[in-house]
Order: C-alpha cells, then sequence, then structure tokens
C-alpha cells in the first residue's frame, strides 16, 4: 500500500496503473513522455556546475541541430505524437529519432528534478519504429548484416585475433575473461594489446573467448531487439561455457552492453548474469591500489580525459522494475533511480592522477555533465556529418583547456576524435586510456 | 490553410534553410505540452496549438526583417527563446510563425561598469557562473537557471536575493526592443545619444509600456537585446559537488553561508525580517514554502511523498522559519558583524538556530524551479504580490483559505501559507503562491482555482501582479483601473494594429474563458459580446 493509500484512502482515488521498465513497449513510458516540462535539464550541462558562456550544452545532437525536435523535450512530444497515433513516420522524423547516440545526457540531465526514464523512452522509440518498418538508418542495418554474416561490425573477414602479438601471454583457462570487442580487434589493435600487457603486468591470467563476437552494441541502439536478445544470449553462453568469473572489456560501448543491455534485454539483473563485468578501469585502479601494478615510468604529457558515455552515465548496473503508478505518478514499490551514480568517475582519475609526470588537466564538462563525442551507437555510420561536428565540438574545449593529448576509454571516442583531430590540423594527440597506463608500466 | 507561401520563402532568404521548417515532426516538438509550467490545464488545452513554422534568427536585424514580413501577409508570430513558461509562450492561433531566438546568444561583459549585454537565448546559469568569475553577482530568477535572462527579466526576476539585489526592473539598463511592426527601439544604456525613447530621458517611458508589471508575453514585440546590472560579490570561490540529484555549491563559510532559524510565532518571523532590513544586512531573506523544504530532503517523488503526509494542518501552522543568506561582501569581518547582528534579532525574537548546510542548493546558481514538478507532475504559480511585509502575510492566508475548496485537484498542503520574503532590505514584502496537481485528473478545479484567485484579489484588494495577460482582462482591468484594460488595448491597437504579435494576447485568457464551458459557471463579470480584437 503506497503512503496516500494509508493516509487518505480513497479520497483521492487515482485508478492504478502497470508501470515496467520493458522497452518492447513504448506504452511503457506514456508518463514519462507526458511529463516533460521543457525545463531543458536535457540539454543544459547541470546548472550548479554550468561553467559560463562556454560550452554550457551536454546534448550533442541538439547542439548540432539547433530546433527543439533534436533535444529529448521535443523527442518525448514527438514520441508521445507516435504513440498516440497522430505523427506519420517520415525521413525527417526518423532521422531525428537516430541523429543522436543516446548518449544519457539527457537521462541524467531530466533525473535531476524529474526522474523521468528518457533514456528508456528513446531506446523503446527506436524499437517501435524498427517494429513499424521506419527504422533504422540504411548504414546501420549494413552493420547488423555485418554481424549477422562475419560477426563483427565491420564486416571484416580476417581472423579476430589478429591483433595478438607473440609477447603477450594468454592463459587456455583462467578467472578473467578479456572480451576484446570489434574496434579493438580490427581497427584498433593498439587498444587490445595493451589492455593484455597491463593483464600480464599485474600477473593476472586471463584468457580470450575462442570464438568471440560482436557485442551488438549498435544493433541494440539502433531498436533491433530481437536481434540483439539473440546476440545477448549467445554472448552469455559463450562466456558461462569459459567458467569466467569476471569479464573485463576495454571498449566502453561493450561494457555498457554486457552490464546492462544484456540484463535489460534477458529481463534479469546485473547480478544473475552469473560473472561479474569490469572495464579495464577498474582493473587497472584494483590492481594499482592492491600494488600488483606500478606505474613508476614518467610520461612526460600534459594531458586530459574525456568521460565516454558508456563508462560514466550509462554505465549504472540494471534491475528490472515492474509496480504499479497510482496518485500524483508515484510508484510502488519505490524504485532506486538510474542516475549516473555508477560511473567510474572516481576509478579513472585515480589511475590518471597515479600517472607519474603527466599533468592531468580536466575538462570543463566532465563526469555526468560530459559532452559526448558523437561518434558511438551506430550514430557515426548514419550521420557521419553530426559526429565529426560534436568531435569538433569536443576537441575545442580540449584546446581551451590546453592539453596536448585526449585520452578517453572507448575505441570508438579515440577514432572519433582522431579524424577530428587530423581534419582539423590539430596538433592533440589522442589515445586510449589502455595505452597511457601501459606508457606508465615498467615492462 | 497555411502560412502564404511568399512569406515563408521571403524569410528563408533571411535565415537560411537550415533555419526555418514548417515539418511537422520538428513542429511536434514545438508543442507546449502536456508537462510544464501550466501545461496540462485548459488553458493549455483550449488555446495552444504547434506551430505552422518555425524561424531561428541569429540577430536584430534578422528579427527586424522577419517581423516586418509577418506585417505585410499577416502572419502571426510568438517569441519564444526556452520555451520554458508554458502555454503563454507557445502558439495560440493557427498557422502561427514561433521565433525561436536560441541562436540569438550573443554575450559582453563590460568588467569596468558590472553590467553585461545579452541577446535572448543567453540563460541565467551561465551568465551567473559569467559574474562569479569576474567577483560579481545577479539574481537567478525564480523561474529558473534555465530561463532566458531577458524573458526572466521583462516577466519576474525575483528571488531571495531580491532582499538586497531588488526588483528586477532595477537591473534593466537598456533594452533592444522590436516593435510589433519590426521598428526598432532602444531604452536606457543601449539608446542613442538622439534617441527620445529613453526610459529616463525625454519621451515616453517604454520600459513600462513593453514591461508593465509582469511583461506581456510576446504581445507588444520582441526584446532582442538587456543590458543587465550586476553587483559585486565577494572574492572566494564557490565550488560545484555532488551528482544529481544532489548537487551543490560549497560555500566558503567566512565569506558565505545560509543560515536558519526558527521563530515563536508569525508575527516573530515578519518582525525578524523587517528587523534583518533595518539593520541592512544580509543576501537573501526568505520563508518558502514548507513543502519545498521536503523536495529539497527528497531523493524522488516517493520519498517526497513520505515526508511531507507526516506534516498536519497543526504542524504547519505552528512552523516559522527565517532563511538568511549572509555574504562576507566587503571581508570575513564583515560578515562576523552581519551574523552578530543576526544573532542580536534572533535572540530578542526568540529565534532557535537550525541545522543548515555549508552549501548552497537553490538560488546563487540553480534556481530548481524544475524541481518543483518531482511532487505531482504539474505546477503553477498562481499568484504573486508586492505589498509592505505584514500584507504580504496576510495575502498567503487568504490563498491557503481559497485553496481548501479545490484540493483535491491540488495536492494537499495542508494550508501552507506559501512563500513570503523581504524585497529590498524589507521596504517591501513579497508573497507567491504556488499550486500543484496531476494533469491526469481532471483539471477544471485548477483552471476555476486560477480565476477565482483573481476575483479574491479583487474582494480583499491586493495588488497582484498577475493582471492583463494572465486572467481575463474584463475582469481585473475594470477593477484596477477603473480602465486598465481600455488602455491596454489602445497601447496594443497602437502598436500592432494587425494584433500579429502573439495574437490572442493580452485577450487570452476571455477568450479561453469564453471557449471553456467550464468556466462559464464563474464567469459573472461584464464582458463585450465580441471580444474587441481581429479573428484569427
Amino acid at each position: 500500500m503506497s503512503v496516500i493509500d494509508k493516509k487518505f484512502g480513497d479520497r483521492y482515488d487515482t485508478p492504478k496503473t502497470p508501470v515496467a521498465f520493458d522497452v518492447t513497449d513504448l506504452n511503457n513510458f506514456y508518463y514519462d513522455m507526458q511529463h516533460c516540462i521543457k525545463c531543458k535539464g536535457c540539454y543544459w550541462v547541470e546548472h550548479t556546475y554550468s561553467p559560463g558562456m562556454n560550452f554550457p550544452v551536454r546534448c550533442a545532437s541538439n547542439l548540432w541541430n539547433d530546433f527543439d525536435a533534436y533535444g529529448a523535450m521535443g523527442k518525448m512530444r514527438i514520441g508521445l505524437g507516435v504513440q498516440d497515433g497522430k505523427l506519420e513516420w517520415t525521413d525527417k522524423l526518423v532521422e531525428i529519432l537516430y541523429a543522436c547516440t543516446l548518449c544519457g545526457a539527457c537521462d541524467v540531465g531530466c533525473k535531476r528534478n524529474l526522474d523521468l526514464e528518457v533514456e528508456l523512452t528513446l531506446e523503446a522509440l527506436r524499437i517501435k519504429a524498427v517494429k513499424e518498418g521506419a527504422g533504422p538508418m540504411p548504414a546501420q542495418k549494413k552493420i547488423a548484416k555485418n554481424i549477422e554474416l562475419k560477426g563483427n561490425h565491420f564486416g571484416n573477414s580476417e581472423p579476430r585475433l589478429k591483433w595478438l602479438t607473440k609477447d603477450i601471454k594468454v592463459a587456455d583457462k583462467a578467472d578473467v575473461v578479456y572480451f576484446v570487442g570489434c574496434s579493438s580487434a580490427y581497427a584498433n589493435p593498439e587498444i587490445a594489446q595493451a589492455t593484455a600487457k597491463i593483464f600480464n603486468a599485474a600477473g593476472t591470467s586471463f584468457m580470450l573467448m575462442k570464438d568471440e563476437k560482436c557485442c551488438g552494441n549498435t544493433v541494440y541502439s539502433v531498436g533491433m531487439y530481437d536481434e540483439a536478445k539473440k546476440i545477448a544470449q549467445e554472448n552469455i553462453a559463450a562466456v558461462k561455457a569459459t567458467g569466467a568469473k569476471t569479464l573485463v572489456t576495454s571498449c566502453a560501448e561493450c561494457y555498457r552492453m554486457w552490464k546492462v543491455d544484456y540484463p535489460k534485454l534477458l529481463d534479469i539483473s546485473t547480478e544473475e548474469l552469473g560473472f561479474e563485468v569490469i572495464h579495464l578501469i577498474e582493473f587497472a585502479d584494483k590492481a594499482v591500489a592492491e600494488g600488483k601494478l606500478k606505474l613508476t615510468k614518467p610520461v612526460d604529457m600534459r594531458f586530459t580525459y574525456h568521460d565516454a558515455c558508456s563508462v560514466s552515465r550509462l554505465c549504472d548496473p540494471w534491475k528490472p522494475y515492474k509496480g504499479e503508478r497510482g496518485w500524483m505518478g508515484m510508484i510502488y514499490p519505490g524504485l532506486l533511480r538510474r542516475r549516473g551514480r555508477h560511473g567510474l568517475y572516481k576509478q579513472s582519475r585515480n589511475l590518471l592522477n597515479a600517472i607519474p609526470g603527466a599533468e592531468f588537466v580536466e575538462l570543463i564538462r566532465v563526469r555526468e555533465n560530459s559532452f559526448c563525442c558523437g561518434g558511438g551507437r551506430g550514430t557515426k555510420e548514419a550521420f557521419p556529418e553530426f559526429a565529426q561536428f560534436a568531435a569538433n565540438h569536443r576537441m575545442e574545449e580540449v584546446k581551451a583547456v590546453g592539453a596536448e593529448v585526449l585520452v578517453s576509454a572507448c575505441p570508438w571516442c579515440k577514432n572519433n576524435f582522431a579524424q577530428s583531430a587530423k581534419a582539423g590540423d590539430e596538433n592533440i594527440k589522442v589515445m586510449d586510456i589502455a595505452e597511457i597506463i601501459l606508457a606508465a608500466v615498467e615492462i | 490553410m497555411s502560412i502564404n507561401k511568399q512569406a515563408y520563402s521571403a524569410i528563408e532568404t533571411i535565415v537560411g534553410g537550415k533555419y526555418i521548417s514548417e515539418d511537422p515532426a520538428i513542429m511536434e516538438g514545438y508543442r507546449s505540452g502536456p508537462g510544464g509550467y501550466e501545461n496540462g490545464t485548459g488553458y493549455e488545452r483550449v488555446m495552444t496549438t504547434i506551430p505552422h513554422a518555425v524561424v531561428m534568427p541569429k540577430n536584430t536585424e534578422e528579427v527586424q526583417k522577419i517581423i516586418k514580413i509577418c506585417n505585410r501577409y499577416n502572419v502571426p508570430y510568438v517569441p519564444y527563446s526556452t520555451g520554458f513558461y508554458g502555454p503563454r509562450t507557445h502558439c495560440h492561433v493557427e498557422n502561427e510563425l514561433i521565433i525561436d531566438l536560441k541562436r540569438y546568444k550573443d554575450f559582453e561583459y563590460d568588467d569596468k561598469h558590472f553590467y553585461f549585454d545579452v541577446g535572448s537565448g543567453a540563460i541565467l546559469a551561465p551568465l551567473q557562473q559569467e559574474a562569479l568569475n569576474k567577483g560579481a553577482y545577479t539574481v537567478i530568477g525564480g523561474g529558473g537557471a534555465q530561463c532566458s535572462a531577458i524573458c526572466n527579466l521583462i516577466g519576474d526576476g525575483w528571488s531571495p536575493l531580491s532582499h538586497r539585489i531588488g526588483l528586477p526592473h532595477r537591473r534593466i539598463l537598456g533594452t533592444e526592443l522590436v516593435l510589433p511592426d519590426g521598428e526598432l527601439v532602444k531604452t536606457g544604456s543601449l539608446a542613442t545619444s538622439d534617441d527620445p525613447f529613453w526610459g529616463e530621458g525625454p519621451g515616453p517611458d517604454l520600459r513600462g509600456i513593453l514591461r508593465g508589471f509582469t511583461g506581456l508575453r510576446g504581445c507588444m514585440g520582441i526584446v532582442t537585446k538587456m543590458a543587465i546590472k550586476t553587483l559585486p560579490f565577494q572574492p572566494e570561490p564557490l565550488v560545484p559537488t555532488g551528482i544529481a540529484p544532489n548537487t551543490a555549491l560549497a560555500l566558503p563559510v567566512k565569506r558565505v553561508k545560509w543560515l536558519n532559524f526558527r521563530v515563536p510565532t508569525k508575527e516573530a518571523q515578519i518582525k525578524a525580517m523587517f528587523d534583518i532590513g533595518q539593520a541592512e544586512i544580509a543576501a537573501a531573506l526568505t520563508k518558502v514554502p514548507l513543502f519545498w523544504r521536503a523536495i529539497a530532503k527528497a531523493e524522488d517523488k516517493e520519498e517526497f511523498w513520505d515526508i511531507w503526509l507526516k506534516e498536519t494542518e497543526e504542524s504547519i501552522a505552528n512552523f516559522f522559519i527565517v532563511r538568511v543568506l549572509l555574504v562576507g561582501y566587503t571581508s570575513e569581518d564583515d560578515m562576523i558583524y552581519q551574523e552578530n547582528v543576526l544573532n542580536d534579532i534572533m535572540t530578542e525574537l526568540g529565534g532557535v538556530p537550525m541545522r543548515t548546510k555549508p552549501s548552497d542548493e537553490s538560488w546563487i546558481k540553480n534556481a530548481d524551479s524544475a524541481g518543483m514538478w518531482l511532487m505531482t507532475g504539474s505546477y503553477v504559480s498562481v499568484d504573486y504580490i508586492i505589498e509592505s511585509l505584514t500584507q504580504a502575510t496576510v495575502h498567503g492566508n487568504t490563498y491557503a483559505e481559497l485553496k481548501k475548496k479545490y484540493t483535491p485537484p491540488l495536492m494537499p498542503d495542508f494550508g501552507d501559507p506559501g512563500w513570503f520574503q523581504s524585497f529590498e532590505l524589507g521596504h517591501q514584502g513579497y508573497s507567491e503562491f504556488l499550486i500543484y496537481w496531476d494533469h491526469r485528473e481532471d483539471t477544471s478545479g485548477v483552471d476555476q482555482f486560477y480565476v477565482d484567485t483573481s476575483k479574491m484579489n479583487i474582494k480583499h484588494r491586493y495588488y497582484t501582479s498577475l493582471i492583463g495577460p494572465h486572467q481575463p482582462l474584463f475582469l481585473t482591468g475594470p477593477n484596477y483601473g477603473p480602465n486598465y484594460h481600455e488602455w491596454l488595448l489602445k497601447l496594443k491597437n497602437e502598436f500592432d494594429p494587425k494584433w500579429v504579435s502573439h495574437p490572442p494576447v493580452p485577450l487570452a485568457h476571455d477568450d479561453f474563458v469564453n471557449k471553456a464551458p467550464w468556466m462559464h459557471a464563474i464567469r459573472d463579470w461584464e464582458f463585450p459580446e465580441e471580444l474587441p480584437m481581429p479573428k484569427w
């Protein structure tokens, strides 16, 4: 019984409606769409942290296109229109929906005051778009096809372990399994190599999956729910078959998929996966704290750090929720909202501050207020111009703090930023956090 | 029917194809409701619609050109900066053009004279940070840190910090106004030297015309630029801490601190505010609705109600708080002096200090108006008045009494008499009354309560600020004038003879009462058979 029932009985007799965090039905988020107040907490950096007139925005999509429709406040209204059958799918509507990285800035911004489930609403809206034949974008369909046929994002036919060099020790059987991910396996072997060498340097025995396949990040992100669920089931079964207790990723998006979206797809909690999911940041932070990994080699650089969305505001553990909503919109039973509190903010900064000889300087928008690189979740492939705009905008911030090196914990960020730096002829180097950690390790 | 094709093309030529749209999905993003300030009411449902087109000019010249085209082709338009102020800043008639000013973010700070010039798209939180960076500060109005500074200052623009900084119109040093026909006038510091329309100089005072008491909500053209005064603050940094929803500014407590006192009676509460003002201490001085305290404590909606429903009419009636912000503007010694004076006043009045965190959650940089929706889903400030300190509190009690009749659908607040505070070192008292409801319920009672408050104000002769565009003009005008309504309509007809600037404001609430059958039962004032305005 909710608190109002106890106090006032039938004086306030709002009929109760079911609530479920089930993204396969947009109607589950009708209340959320109906209660957006256009405060644009989804758009601005949280006001307490507002840096001033430079870099006050956190929504890449709405900064790229200024019409309100491109912000979450517009998409919530559009979602209602779609759900009520008042808006038809058009090319423009689909563009509005997909020219967005689902970076979660809007979601944590909304949860400053309103506790609306914006991220889940946007996911559900894309799932509906796919069900009704409107989505995803052609370039994203191609990625899904690549994964179906070749098991990787790029449709690459080369061996997935091509990155593995002879100086890396890999165990046949270990408690730790390293899930490399498509980007590090094919496009960024330096990240996979650095990660593996960090395991070796810390004395941690690790294994690789025999036939690793894509985590399905883009497939889920663009709304292809059934395909993503199949991938989740297969990948989880494969990890369980290894007997590993801990799965480590070096890719932020793989991390979020394993930790948050796989449980969501299977209607279980993160805890119920049967094994622990951690990012390299967590592994290295713990290893340094325990003295297993020693960062002793000086690295002479002034660097800054970009909080990749999937290791920051998007990575709170998942827990299924079913309940009912009643008077004044209260839900029962109560719920601990996902606010981005479990982001790996502290761990990453512990590591970066421990790099000897280096000068770590923070960006202006950090932690849950970070500005997305624009490259993730299938967005760069479908909207390269948008992805480049977002990366260029973030690079302006890097320049404003006077950093020589931009570090991130996601290969998709690294690639998008690197492309921006190259195109802009910037004298800024882009590195993954695995690389900078390894640079500080005496091997 | 739609906006004339020639008009659309002409406007497109001004801003370029990227900054104008009539796409249905884009237009849906500019729907007022169903959530938001005053949304989920009959007014929102009856009076608002989506635009036919949206245009985003980037400077005054473009705004002028667009408005001239609107006049030439009879295209109704409404200015829009952040879209936060609910249905009254959204389209009211079919085939209307939204002039979205968010791209107009010009900003220039004059360090020497402590003011900034801003465009319509600049919002308050970043501006406050810019001011703090220079050792100055301004007010984040109760509308919230996300509001356009210009819109907030044309309209409301006050907060507990108004105790020292003063009323909003005193901070407007100059405005640049595009009149409803596209002509440009400048006032105050933004006026050219030979411009007769200068608030402080010879000629008509346009400051009053464009702003009235709380603004005309877009029916008298568009303010495109404003010079806003800031005031000296203190030099220590205020450091942001925490993660949402528990973010705050950590305060340098030797220079900035909030203090709460509980006093024994309402009389002591008022006397405390009067004495603090007379002693010319404190940066902010207020008593906010008590449920705001519960909002501040609660992690989420469910926890709010857990906390709030423990209250009773008796507990609310006997809780008298005085909340004070002290700022040692010139030195730590200044702070010590103010705190000593404050303690003397409180000792004399029987005030007991309460636990206060060494941080600022709201008002200095983050007026948290958006948090007001947490409790119920729907909210509006139904009235605000500026009176003497004693009279302001009487106003709150009258409101609380009237509100009982409409609860539910309004949320149970156990007779909380709302927000009141000192303005301008106690020279004025401020009372604001806010109502909350769930817009999924039958909201007829909310609509009726809104108009009933006008009748209450008239009956008790309170000086309400929400007349003109917020209430039926033919109800309030004869009672506040007796020809206030005629004066306002003459101004409207003079400056906007075609009524293209946000029709049907200032007769929008009259129009609403006419169109909403559930409002007819309470319409007991004289009104014309046909409202004196063009049909749209």
